[in-house]
């Protein structure tokens, strides 16, 4: 069937814990279109352009709004709205109540629960998915918004001396050219992909310890129940009383090795003592599985970078959401371990690069028709 | 070359041979006037060698010690220990020597003769010192010596303990070298001079790993085998352990799990690198499991494992995609997120201890084994040995190590253990006592 570049204009991305949408608002609407349209059509712009917050955990990510956006002959907003996947079937029953599927359009979906929801999708709301791979999409997606970049601003930014994490200071990162880079996805889990042309990539690897891991783990710990919580909880403690660390086993440094005394040598080393589990926070606990988590990720994707010979390496998804903490540490550890030959980069759009990438297959498929 | 009939062990040898003879090593203490121990030579020697030590002992001049320790070609003094002080465990190997001549028994210190009943009467020691019996090494020879290598081990919190019992047994009287090696020979090389009037010769941890594995390995000779693997390690029904031929053992990857890890690529005898480490090792594990379960130890924490069920705690690659993620080869039953359930009060509230203990597990050694693969790749070697206490009645990880190894390298790489597993930091300081520092 052909694909028409109607709208509404959407692009999913339904990952293992949240569901990244984005939105285009057109601003160019002649009184001739806007006497036309469909009333559930503008019933959903309305929506979504006049909240920031949908039902009990919808939220739109204004901060990241692009604006006056031109994509394919038409200027207006992109925005970026992120949901738990847990809300999913409230979410296709509002596409139901809202009759989307009388605006027979195409909608774009990508990520795990584009297959997982797919038969939902159809029955409930009578929908039909157009599923795309994850990998493929963050990629376009990533390579658009850098392109675009973000209002006058660059997408991409980088610590300067990220060894002093309380003076590192932020700065924007102008690429003249983004390839290879290794790209690390942290989402509920990790994909690691090396990306030679927009065209050419590969999947290098992947770990199963990653925000979700994060997150599980500090609910089990400390009895916190949202990702914001948890960080909040993180930023208070302190995990070297968690840590058993190479001074804790040495007595200072493991100098053979290379092995400063302040590394771990031993992630929650120090809880196996009943007297060490007394004394401690649940600040430190969170603290704990914050750096644990992200050291991992850190050691496995210098790793990668190492063997791939690639020096860039783009950190993004949606758990380094406002954490900080994890952002300095990545590109602390990424510049330690390899005594400055790797750079640890980032994007402010972070978890949504797959949503866009959704959304640009769509007008990419009714560009064919 | 032979001392009185008797035939030095390999490796033993060789490395006499090449030292020249240590009188400076005896004795210890410079004004002490006690006697020292010199280890004699065997039953069978009426030779001039033996009457020259009965004076030995009585006079302790050096020039006769000189001559001595040529004839005795650098076999260090009883006792012979080797210790490695980790970051969790004291591994402690002693050479319990069974050919002592009726005439050595009675020149034997009694100190040095406590020390032997002690720690061959007894399989437990306090509370918590353990003799793995089921390790021990019969009828070895080691510098001309026969008797038995026994491994023994007591958490590391439990020093202070163990330096004030040689103290009692005024340990430092017998002047004997004490090799260590682990974080601990460091941490705690003042306590052991202050506290017991002991000095410790240091070692690197990972130069004695080596040397451990490579002489335990060609020692054993009867018996369960040193080296295996796993055959069909998830299909209980199939599943069974071989004998693996680790003769020509290079290059190597071996993978330390202590209460962190260290992964090694060894090229030869003497040249191996440290190719990188993960914190997230034993330690983590079983810190983990005490919190999240309230367990206190590490075999309370793997028969809760052994109960429970991490598919509840884990999201799976099904929990997200409702199958497999066909375009990246990633099966549904793999795990794409270590206890992302656990982001739902619902799950948390439904899952037991022994879940969670379950979980802990898995993540860990999947992580170990996914680094492991790694390292191995890009060092292109296929064969890894895993060693260290976190496998310790713990065949849970080593299956699943075996099998992930397997699965995710497609039949290239292969997933090896030795019998001995945590003990050859140690039994490498032990081979290193007829060297000086």
């Amino acid at each position: 069937y052909i694909l028409k570049c109607t709208f509404p204009w959407f692009g999913m991305d339904i990952g293992g814990t949240l569901v990244k949408l984005v939105y285009f608002e057109p601003k160019d609407i002649t009184a001739e279109e806007e006497l036309e349209e469909v009333e559930n059509l503008k019933s959903i712009r309305r929506y979504l352009t006049s909240n920031t917050a949908y039902g009990k955990a919808g939220v739109r990510d204004v901060h990241l709004e692009l604006r006056n956006l031109t994509i394919c002959g038409r200027t207006g907003n992109l925005h970026f709205i992120r949901f738990p996947t847990a809300a999913m079937h409230s979410f296709i029953q509002m596409g139901r109540d809202k009759h989307f599927s009388s605006l027979h359009t195409t909608l774009c979906a990508t990520g795990g629960g584009a297959y997982k929801f797919e038969n939902d999708f159809r029955t409930m709301a009578d929908l039909e998915l157009l599923k795309l791979d994850e990998l493929d999409c963050l990629i376009q997606g990533l390579l658009y918004i850098d392109s675009v970049g973000f209002n006058g601003h660059p997408e991409c930014y980088y610590f300067e001396n990220p060894s002093d994490t309380q003076n590192c200071i932020k700065r924007p990162c102008c690429l003249d050219n983004l390839f290879p880079m290794l790209l690390v996805n942290i989402g509920s889990g990790v994909s690691i992909l090396a990306v030679y042309t927009k065209d050419n990539y590969k999947r290098v690897t992947g770990t199963s310890l990653g925000g979700g891991t994060f997150l599980g783990l500090c609910c089990l710990l400390t009895g916190c129940e949202t990702f914001e919580e948890a960080l909040e909880m993180a930023s208070k403690g302190d995990s070297t009383n968690v840590d058993k660390l190479v001074k804790d086993i040495y007595g200072g440094d493991y100098q053979r090795f290379g092995l400063q005394g302040s590394a771990v040598a031993s992630s929650f080393g120090h809880m196996m003592s009943k007297e060490k589990r007394d004394s401690i926070s649940k600040e430190d606990l969170a603290r704990a599985t914050l750096v644990t988590i992200t050291n991992n990720i850190g050691s496995i994707a210098r790793m990668c970078a190492v063997n791939e010979k690639i020096e860039r390496v783009v950190f993004v998804g949606n758990f380094l959401r406002i954490n900080t903490v994890s952002t300095k540490l990545l590109a602390y550890a990424m510049d330690f371990w390899s005594k400055g030959q790797l750079r640890a980069l980032f994007l402010e759009h972070e978890g949504y690069f797959g949503a866009v990438g959704a959304f640009l297959e769509l007008l990419k498929s009714s560009d064919d028709a | 070359m032979e001392l009185n009939g008797f035939h030095c062990d390999a490796e033993g040898c060789a490395e006499e041979q090449e030292e020249e003879p240590k009188a400076l090593r005896l004795p210890r203490s410079k004004t002490d006037a006690s006697c020292s121990i010199i280890a004699t030579p065997g039953a069978d020697s009426a030779a001039a060698g033996g009457s020259a030590l009965r004076e030995q002992r009585v006079s302790k001049s050096t020039p006769a010690m000189l001559r001595l320790d040529s004839l005795k070609k650098n076999r260090p003094p009883f006792p012979w220990f080797g210790m490695d002080i980790g970051g969790t465990l004291v591994k402690l190997v002693y050479f319990e020597p069974k050919d002592i001549t009726a005439e050595e028994e009675q020149e034997e210190v009694e100190s040095l003769k406590s020390i032997r009943r002690y720690l061959t009467s007894h399989t437990a020691y306090g509370k918590t010192g353990i003799r793995d019996v089921h390790l021990e090494l019969s009828d070895l020879t080691l510098w001309g010596r026969k008797g038995n290598l026994h491994f023994i081990r007591f958490p590391t919190h439990e020093l202070p303990a163990f330096l004030q019992m040689g103290r009692d047994k005024h340990f430092s009287s017998l002047h004997t070298t004490l090799c260590a090696t682990g974080g601990g020979a460091f941490k705690y090389e003042d306590d052991f001079r202050t506290m017991a009037n002991l000095q410790l010769l240091k070692l690197d941890e990972l130069d004695c790993l080596i040397k451990g594995v490579l002489y335990i390995y060609s020692v054993v000779s009867s018996g369960p085998p040193e080296c295996y693997y796993f055959e069909h390690p998830t299909d209980p029904e199939r599943c069974e352990q071989k004998a693996y031929n680790l003769e020509n053992p290079y290059p190597l990857l071996l993978v330390s799990i202590g209460s962190g890890v260290s992964i090694l690529a060894v090229y030869s005898k003497d040249n191996y690198k440290r190719v990188t480490g993960t914190s997230l090792g034993g330690g983590t594990f079983l810190g983990l499991c005490c919190l999240l379960t309230g367990c206190s130890t590490f075999e309370e924490a793997l028969a809760m494992a052994t109960e429970g069920e991490s598919t509840c705690v884990d999201k799976l690659v099904r929990d997200i995609y409702g199958g497999d993620y066909e375009r990246f080869g990633l099966p549904g039953w793999a795990v794409a997120s270590s206890f992302g359930s656990m982001i739902c009060k619902e799950k948390r509230d439904s899952v037991s201890k022994e879940d969670l203990a379950r979980a802990t597990l898995v993540t860990i050694t999947n992580n170990i084994g996914s680094i492991t693969r790694m390292c191995a790749l890009n060092e292109n070697i296929e064969r890894v040995v895993f060693v260290g206490n976190f496998l310790r009645v713990n065949t849970l990880s080593m299956k699943l190590l075996a099998y992930a190894l397997d699965y995710w390298s497609k039949g290239q790489l292969k997933a090896l253990f030795l019998r001995h597993e945590g003990y050859f930091g140690a039994v490498g300081a032990l081979l290193e006592l007829p060297n000086p520092s």
